[in-house]
């Protein structure tokens, strides 16, 4: 199946390489039609209705060509069999076969993308101006420009209030969070994609190019007819349909080249006998001896010509060295042993791990549609293939996918379907972005420059001898694993009818399905060239199933009177999710050829086998309605009330209630406005409401049981063969678990000024999460049960987005647009009941935690000593002398944590009754940083003159903090890891007291202690895409009325003071048994797999 | 509204009404289980008491649930081992830097104190099993009263308090104050207002309880009879320096117990299948191996970084290595007693500071069971060789021996007792690790005879102990093939024609089995009697040390002597020339009488903004009364 499905995935690309390359053919072929020629007329307008002057429209393969009038009626002769092009600049090409017809009007639509008119807005479309609610729209045309495989990485920027955070991993997971973080966990909005809801962090199977619009709701007044799983925000995706007349076959293919936006051979060591000068100072500072196992005379070092493994005897040899005579290298001493005390290396000047590693990836991306419609139909259909390599050696993605959709109208019924079949396969098992310190990114990217790639034989070399540090080559961690595969197979969509029941009554019906499966095929190789070696090969792989179905029935009502217009939803839905995983491994290969990877008793030592299942099982069930009303479209007022109920919780909590209410004000109706010459559009708009979250694992009302192989289960007769099984509560319940509330209000203007050119928008907003649900840590003396989730508290996000554009026009063929947005938030823990007033962040790293949540600071706020300096000399440090502190070691702030009646406030250092207990521990960690930004901005710009066009798209965050756990590394050298180049040179000395890093001291475990030293700004201003694009005139393809040629730039400049590898950090993949808590652990960077600089050419035509 | 809209209207309402009652009708489509999970009711068996009872056992070292790191091993080679005089961190500076600042008694850094806080979560998460099992036996009792009957109600309530007291007990010697928790209770935010002392009273408390209770004998080598409950609370006696008690106690188990000396000290330390669990094991940790778990955890995963690292055959990773301050100690004097008993030099820097093999200088036949030295056949696997040393510029040249497996048959044969699954199998093996076993327990015996001034019952247990350490020595072993297998004749001729790893020790005690000895064994008994109660407490501290090197007592049996001060403040000063590194240590003072407590833990019991746990003196924080 799997080579099958790779040779159709080929012949995609190849079929739609041969198009391409026909268009081509097709440029340079033109012929003559010869036939009877008849009249044509007809009127060109645009989509909103007005009649276009000035447009030019050509029969295809002739001169004959004319141009319409001020009414945008066009009268030429043309054989009746012939194709009429219409062009005018600002809007996008069409043609039309005239098939003996006498008459053909037109619609052109704009090139630069303006707001839809109508929207869908769950349940039911509206228009744009008579929506109260917090929505905003993606500019579709401007987010094609980008080259990720997941729409939901392309709207970054390009809504405000809206942020997302992915690696450049080809296929990763992206973060999105809208207006904020307002729970501890699961906090992704829901997608409805074609009205099925959806929450997924990929998305990689919905083809961007497949979708027709993007609506965000931001608050509750809108998104509250979504109840439950809306508290996070509704993002509503429609993908594109049919339109009744010509069928349009379109293709765009598009290929570019993507390079990391940087390395860490910018900020690393690249010269092994510099890096030996830092091990020489840090060694000699700690008071111990310089080795000289490797570089020999440490005032005189030299890179050695071999090292050795560690044989306790040689460890390095130069030939010019008198010690290394009778030593010789020669192939045939040499051999791949499982105890290693063979593999020689060649020493090296300095390696570049980062080159060895990160490169070029190129990128494919090929989209064939068919699309159209008669009278009673229409249909879209669509092809589409991806192939991106990434920047590191052997990632890759790759998706194949097919798009049905199709409307049938039988008399008042309505009938369709929407589905996509798609799969997705990401090689090298890189998919969550952060990857850790186990990595290629990680720490394995801090190899020793001395260290070569191969040894001498040409295998994988790593730091054998002693004083390398203990790491596995990070290219023989992407070659062992170029075969780890994850494959998604999806099959989403929907199928739906509608009746129109007469009168504005439609009764309409959707089932909604997500049925998928997964796999992943996982090697874990030896390392017999590691210092810490592995000597256990193994496999493991999993399948998992999911079936996720959401039936909806909603009934709608439209009445218009005189200046009443009435709106009316009724509706109900049911939705049950199931899904099953399935994990097996085995060790000790007998043969670590792909081909020979399978779990079999002969494959493998059969007493390792292991096999594992689980899964889950979630309902959900609705009753909703709503009501929009407004007089005159010039007041507005709208009710939503929504009731689910939950399996996740108990029957006595089950049911949330959501009530919702938006209120609007058209004042340019008014009379004091009505003869405005600047504003042609203000509206003043209210929301209130309230959602809901029951994001949290399905079973937690009650006390859970079981146990696990390896952590209850002990061998109790003492034999090593009598293991019995054992039990422990593996999570307590709370049988009062009840919905998470969100409730929010949003106040926002609309304005719009110069006839439509000019807009604003902008919301202030406030959104308070109560009884929120997690599960903070239990002292350990509860044991290590998963503690009880509970409500626990309050958050609120305070904030406002806007966003201000322009469309304007210089001169006669010079058309421009502008548009600005930002958004601010404030998030705030404001409450936590029980007991406590804080609870720590999920991840330890290294033995330490950096995050805190805690009453009065944000979500996942970052937690450590307040770094003050650096000690200055002997009397500096000796208050804390027994604790570690020295000279040029960092000075941390010792808190006012004791109370003391007595002695304060008159004793130094009292705050209050508080005085410092005069160590420094970790009750002196305080918040010392966070990761919300304080603004987060987007410009999108685009300039089209005659046939040239323009677009770029700026982002900016401002404000947020990183906290660089890097500095393990790259400052602290913990694991005897490659340093920052200035590293040695920037370090405290008695005489540079005010350096850039602390005293270079091997034994110095007192500076790496968490502080603020480790909290950077994060802020950076990203040019995240450029392109150019030329419509070739209608008159140059003779069969393509419509093409263009573009290039494309993504993320060409960063402009930030941050000193890791990128700013624009994913979030960690974090998980606690209140499920995806990865808010508690954003900002940490951990090692990214850097943002991607990708060149980009590409060509869409239709015809 | 006219007639017709009413009717679609109410028709389509009727409609929506309908598809809402079908789904509705499902009355329990809102009833979705957990999956893979069980609730309490189907562990309200007998087999689910024991099961819990099962998890409760398992405690006892790291497990998938608590292993972050390597302070939760049954061993406690970090806590009573590295910061004593016995040894090093071992492996290089680089790796497991929490253990540096343990070692050098930073204990306040923030890097050792989540690694304080990994035996604090797993001696509570023992507690909390041991509750659970109790919590469980009683509702099983009430609502099934027919399910289990009164003598196993008995013995599992009687397992249960007894790890329950041996967990508190293990917190009660890391920290002293700390709190104690019991089945009934719910408030996991106690506050430690007991003394030390309380503390000790209740783990005696919950051991009386549990010795009434429990039968003599088990079935289960691995489980607890009332003769562990009875040897355990005279070890909490001794702690609590009630050597009255004790006395009573313990004289008791020497003389009506079921436990004896193994017949030589080679068997107390092994893998060997038919060994394990022999007459000296009061309390083990049951380590098992190809056992089904994927990654090895009921292995000696607490101990699995303390193997010979990548030049040996183990590969990793070099941790715990013996200091030469320990190894100075083994030497003997012509009768073959420690040198330590009669000179001040014992530990001066002797010519060859590596002590290899090949050296001739008398010592104790135990050095070779429980110190990895080059040129020394390492149990059988061949001759020990500087290869195997991680970096012993940075921590010596030893390398840890009792808890490492024996191979037990020639290369290239793997032995029965490792592993063959997870990140390094040949470092995880199924050796139990020994808790208590019954030579500790007669030389805390010892202890409590010397301090009731009968001298001569001390010294009894002393030449007891030694006649068995002298019963056999290193002997070649097959060697680990290849190359080091003709380095191991190469060295010693005669190990060509002798595999036995070990040899005995008879009449004259030398190693005269092989040509060219690498070691000369001698051990001797003291002559009696004993009449001066300082020399003899000093010989059956020596003793102590010599029997229960690297095994985890040391730190807290000088702490609890009172002795931590003037020995640790000795080995620093004469150790700093041999490892730099302990040149940075902080001077040893009063507050290292108790490890400080996590302060993640005093944090997390916070109610308000009052800290329910309060700090041992000289930590900072607030510091408990």
């Amino acid at each position: 199946m799997k080579e099958a499905e790779g040779f159709m995935n080929q012949k995609i690309i190849r079929v739609g390489a041969a198009l391409g390359i026909g268009l081509l053919f097709a440029l340079t072929l033109s012929t003559t039609a010869v036939a009877q020629e008849t009249q044509v007329s007809g009127t060109v307008t645009a989509t909103s209705g007005e009649p276009l002057s000035g447009v030019t429209v050509q029969v295809r393969g002739t001169g004959s060509r004319t141009v319409t009038d001020a009414n945008g009626k066009y009268s030429l002769t043309a054989p009746p069999d012939g194709v009429l092009l219409f062009a005018l600049i600002g809007y996008k090409g069409a043609a039309r076969t005239i098939a003996g017809r006498t008459t053909i009007d037109v619609g052109l639509e704009p090139a630069v993308a303006v707001l839809e008119p109508v929207i869908v807005t769950g349940y039911t479309s509206q228009r744009r101006a008579d929506i109260t609610g917090a929505v905003s729209s993606v500019n579709v045309e401007s987010a094609t420009q980008q080259t990720s495989t997941s729409v939901l990485q392309r709207l970054d920027g390009r809504v405000p209030g809206v942020q997302v955070e992915n690696s450049g991993s080809p296929g990763s997971r992206t973060t999105v969070r809208i207006r904020g973080v307002s729970s501890f966990q699961n906090n992704d909005p829901l997608l409805i994609v074609d009205g099925t809801p959806v929450q997924d962090t990929y998305l990689n199977w919905l083809n961007p190019n497949e979708i027709g619009s993007v609506q965000v709701l931001k608050d509750a007044s809108a998104a509250s007819i979504y109840g439950s799983r809306a508290s996070n925000g509704v993002i509503i995706i429609e993908t594109k349909r049919g339109r009744a007349g010509q069928r349009q076959l379109s293709l765009d293919v598009r290929t570019g080249f993507a390079t990391p936006v940087r390395g860490y051979d910018d900020i690393l060591i690249l010269d092994a006998l510099d890096y030996f000068q830092v091990m020489k100072v840090a060694t000699e500072n700690a008071g111990l001896a310089v080795k000289r196992n490797i570089y020999g005379d440490p005032n005189n070092p030299s890179v050695p010509d071999y090292i050795w493994p560690n044989d306790g005897v040689n460890q390095s040899c130069t030939l010019s060295r008198p010690t290394c005579s009778g030593l010789r290298v020669d192939s045939a001493s040499y051999a791949v042993t499982a105890d290693g005390t063979r593999l020689i290396m060649p020493g090296s000047p300095g390696t570049n791990w980062w080159k060895a590693v990160f490169g070029t990836g190129q990128i494919r991306d090929a989209n064939l549609a068919i699309s159209g419609g008669g009278e009673d139909n229409a249909y879209h259909v669509s092809f589409n293939y991806l192939d991106q390599e990434g920047t590191a050696a052997f990632t890759r993605f790759q998706r194949g996918g097919v798009r049905v959709n199709t409307t049938f109208h039988v008399n008042k019924v309505t009938i369709g379907e929407n589905i996509a079949l798609s799969r997705d396969r990401s090689y090298g098992g890189l998919d969550d972005g952060a990857l850790g310190e186990g990595n290629i990114v990680g720490k394995n990217i801090f190899q020793q420059p001395v260290v070569p790639i191969y040894d001498i034989n040409g295998y994988y070399a790593s730091g054998k001898a002693v004083g390398l540090s203990n790491l596995t080559n990070p290219l023989k961690i992407a070659d062992a694993g170029q075969f780890n595969i994850a494959t998604n197979d999806r099959i989403f969509g929907n199928i739906f009818g509608s009746l129109d029941a007469g009168r504005s009554v439609v009764l309409n019906s959707r089932l909604g399905f997500n049925l998928g499966q997964g796999s992943f095929h996982g090697f874990t190789a030896t390392t017999p060239e590691n210092s810490e070696v592995t000597a256990v090969d193994g496999i493991n792989e999993n399948y998992s199933l999911f079936t996720v179905w959401t039936w909806s029935n909603t009934l709608t009502f439209t009445r218009a009177m005189n200046q009443h217009n009435l709106n009316v939803l009724l509706g109900q839905a049911a939705s049950q999710g199931t899904s099953r995983f399935e994990a097996g491994s085995c060790a000790g290969l007998l043969n670590t050829d792909v081909d020979s990877r399978y779990i079999q008793d002969a494959l493998c030592d059969p007493t390792t086998k292991n096999v594992t299942s689980s899964g889950g099982k979630s309902a959900l069930l609705s009753l909703f309605g709503k009501a929009d009303y407004n007089y005159g479209e010039r007041y507005y007022l709208n009710f939503t009330l929504r009731r689910d109920g939950s399996s996740r919780f108990g029957p006595t909590n089950r049911w949330g209630t959501f009530p919702a209410i938006g209120m609007g004000w058209r004042l340019s109706r008014e009379s004091f406005l009505r003869n405005s010459t600047l504003f042609s559009n203000a509206m003043l708009r209210f929301g209130w409401g309230i959602t809901g979250n029951e994001q949290i694992p399905s079973g937690r009302i009650v006390s859970q049981f079981g146990g696990d192989r390896g952590d209850t289960f002990y061998d109790i007769g003492g034999t090593s063969t009598t293991i019995r099984p054992g039990f422990k509560t593996t999570a307590i319940g709370n049988p009062n678990l009840k919905w998470e509330e969100n409730r929010s209000v949003n106040v926002g203007v609309d304005l719009e000024f110069k006839e439509g050119r000019g807009t604003f928008s902008v919301d202030v907003y406030r959104r308070n999460t109560n009884n929120l649900l997690f599960d903070p840590r239990t002292p350990a003396t509860a044991g290590s049960a998963a503690p009880p989730i509970i409500n626990i508290g309050k958050m609120t996000n305070n904030g406002f987005d806007f966003s201000v554009g322009y469309r304007g026009q210089l001169g006669a063929v010079t058309q421009y647009s502008v548009n600005f947005n930002g958004s601010h938030y404030k998030n705030e823990i404001v409450e936590i009941d029980g007991v406590a007033t804080f609870f720590f962040g999920p991840g330890i790293i290294r033995d330490q935690n950096p995050i805190i949540n805690q009453v009065g600071a944000p979500i996942g706020s970052f937690y450590g000593l307040v770094a003050n300096g650096y000690y200055r000399d002997s009397a500096d440090a000796a208050p804390f002398f027994a604790d570690g502190a020295r000279p040029g070691r960092i000075k941390f702030v010792d808190q006012p944590t004791v109370l003391d009646t007595i002695a304060c406030p008159a004793a130094p250092g009292c705050v209050g009754l508080y005085r410092p207990d005069g160590s420094i521990t970790g009750a002196d960690r305080a918040v010392i940083g966070s990761p919300h930004p304080d603004f987060v901005a987007g410009l999108d710009l685009s300039v089209r003159h005659g046939n040239w066009d323009f677009s770029a798209t700026l982002f900016g965050t401002f404000g947020n903090e990183i906290f660089n756990t890097q500095k393990y590394w790259d400052v602290f050298r913990y694991f005897d890891t490659n340093v920052r180049k200035d590293r040695l040179a920037n370090s405290w000395t008695p005489t540079n007291q005010d350096a850039k890093y602390p005293k270079l001291d091997a034994s110095d475990t007192w500076s790496r202690q968490f502080s603020s030293y480790w909290v950077e700004d994060g802020s950076y201003v990203r040019l995240r895409t450029l392109q150019i694009g030329y419509s070739l005139p209608p008159a140059m393809i003779r069969w393509i009325p419509v093409a263009r040629v573009y290039l494309q730039a993504e993320n060409l400049f960063t402009i930030t003071g941050y000193s890791g590898l990128d700013p624009s950090l994913p979030a960690a993949s974090v998980f606690g048994a209140a499920g995806d808590i990865r808010d508690q652990f954003r900002g940490v960077d951990q090692g990214t797999y850097p943002s991607n600089k990708t060149i980009t050419i590409g060509i869409s035509t239709t015809f | 509204m006219n007639k017709r809209i009413r009717n679609r209207l109410l028709y389509g309402t009727a409609v929506v009404m309908a598809a809402a009652a079908v789904t509705y009708a499902c009355k329990d489509f809102l009833d979705q289980p957990a999956q893979g999970t069980v609730d309490e009711q189907t562990l309200a068996t007998k087999a689910g008491v024991e099961g819990t009872l099962i998890a409760a056992y398992r405690s006892l070292d790291c497990s998938s649930s608590s292993a972050g790191s390597w302070g939760c091993a049954a061993s406690n080679w970090v806590w009573g081992s590295v910061t004593s005089d016995d040894a090093y961190k071992g492996s290089n500076l680089g790796d497991q830097q929490p253990i540096n600042d343990i070692e050098t008694y930073y204990w306040s850094v923030g890097i050792a104190d989540d690694y304080i806080n990994q035996k604090w979560s797993q001696v509570y998460d023992g507690v909390a099993r041991a509750n659970a099992t109790l919590r469980l036996l009683t509702k099983v009792r009430l609502e099934k009263p027919g399910e289990i009957s009164n003598a196993d109600a008995a013995r599992i309530r009687g397992e249960a308090l007894f790890l329950r007291a041996h967990y508190h007990f293990e917190a009660y010697r890391m920290w002293g104050k700390v709190p104690y928790y019991y089945e009934t209770d719910t408030d996991f935010r106690k506050a430690n207002d007991l003394s030390a002392d309380s503390v000790a009273k209740l783990v005696i408390a919950d051991l009386d309880t549990a010795i009434t209770l429990l039968p003599a004998v088990q079935g289960d080598k691995g489980r607890a009879n009332a003769w562990t409950a009875r040897a355990y609370k005279g070890r909490v006696q001794v702690y609590r320096g009630d050597y009255a008690g004790a006395l009573v106690t313990l004289r008791n188990v020497q003389t009506a117990g079921p436990y004896a000396l193994e017949t030589s000290f080679d068997r107390v330390w092994t893998g060997f299948t038919t060994l394990r669990n022999g007459p000296e094991t009061i309390l083990a940790f049951q380590a098992s191996v190809r056992d089904g778990e994927p990654s090895g955890w009921n292995s000696n995963w607490g101990e699995r970084l303390n193997f010979p690292h990548s030049g040996s055959y183990f590969g990793c990773c070099g941790f715990h290595q013996p200091a030469f301050n320990l190894v100075n100690f083994y030497q003997v004097d012509a009768a073959g007693l420690p040198v330590a008993m009669t000179s001040s030099a014992w530990n001066t820097p002797v010519p060859d500071s590596n002590f290899a093999g090949g050296m001739i200088r008398p010592v104790d036949p135990r050095l070779d069971w429980t110190v990895g030295r080059d040129n020394v056949p390492y149990k059988d696997w061949g001759l020990h060789n500087r290869g195997w040393i991680r970096d012993a510029s940075y921590s010596g040249p030893y390398s840890p021996k009792k808890n490492v497996h024996e191979r037990g048959c020639a290369a290239p044969c793997t032995s029965a007792a490792e592993n063959n699954v997870g990140w390094q199998a040949s470092q995880t093996n199924d050796v139990n690790i020994h808790i208590f076993r019954y030579a500790d327990m007669l030389l805390l015996l010892a202890e409590a005879e010397v301090e009731a001034g009968v001298l001569e019952n001390a010294r009894a247990i002393v030449n007891q102990i030694r006649e068995r350490a002298g019963q056999v020595a290193q002997g070649c072993g097959f060697g680990s093939g290849g190359s080091v297998d003709s380095a191991l004749v190469a060295n010693y001729p005669s190990c060509a024609d002798s595999t036995s790893m070990t040899v005995a020790l008879v009449q004259n005690p030398t190693l005269d089995s092989v040509s060219t000895p690498w070691a000369q064994y001698r051990i001797g008994l003291y002559p009696g009697p004993w009449t001066v109660q300082a020399t003899a407490r000093q010989a059956v501290r020596y003793e102590r040390r010599l029997e229960l090197a690297m095994e985890g007592q040391r730190f807290f049996d000088l702490r609890r002597w009172g002795a931590a001060d003037s020995t640790i403040t000795n080995y620093l000063a004469s150790e700093r020339v041999r490892i730099p590194y302990l040149a940075l240590a902080a001077p040893y003072t009063a507050r290292y009488r108790y490890y400080p407590i996590p302060t993640v833990q005093i944090e997390l019991s916070r109610v308000g903004t009052t800290d329910r746990l309060c700090q041992n003196q000289g930590w900072g924080g607030t510091p408990c009364p």
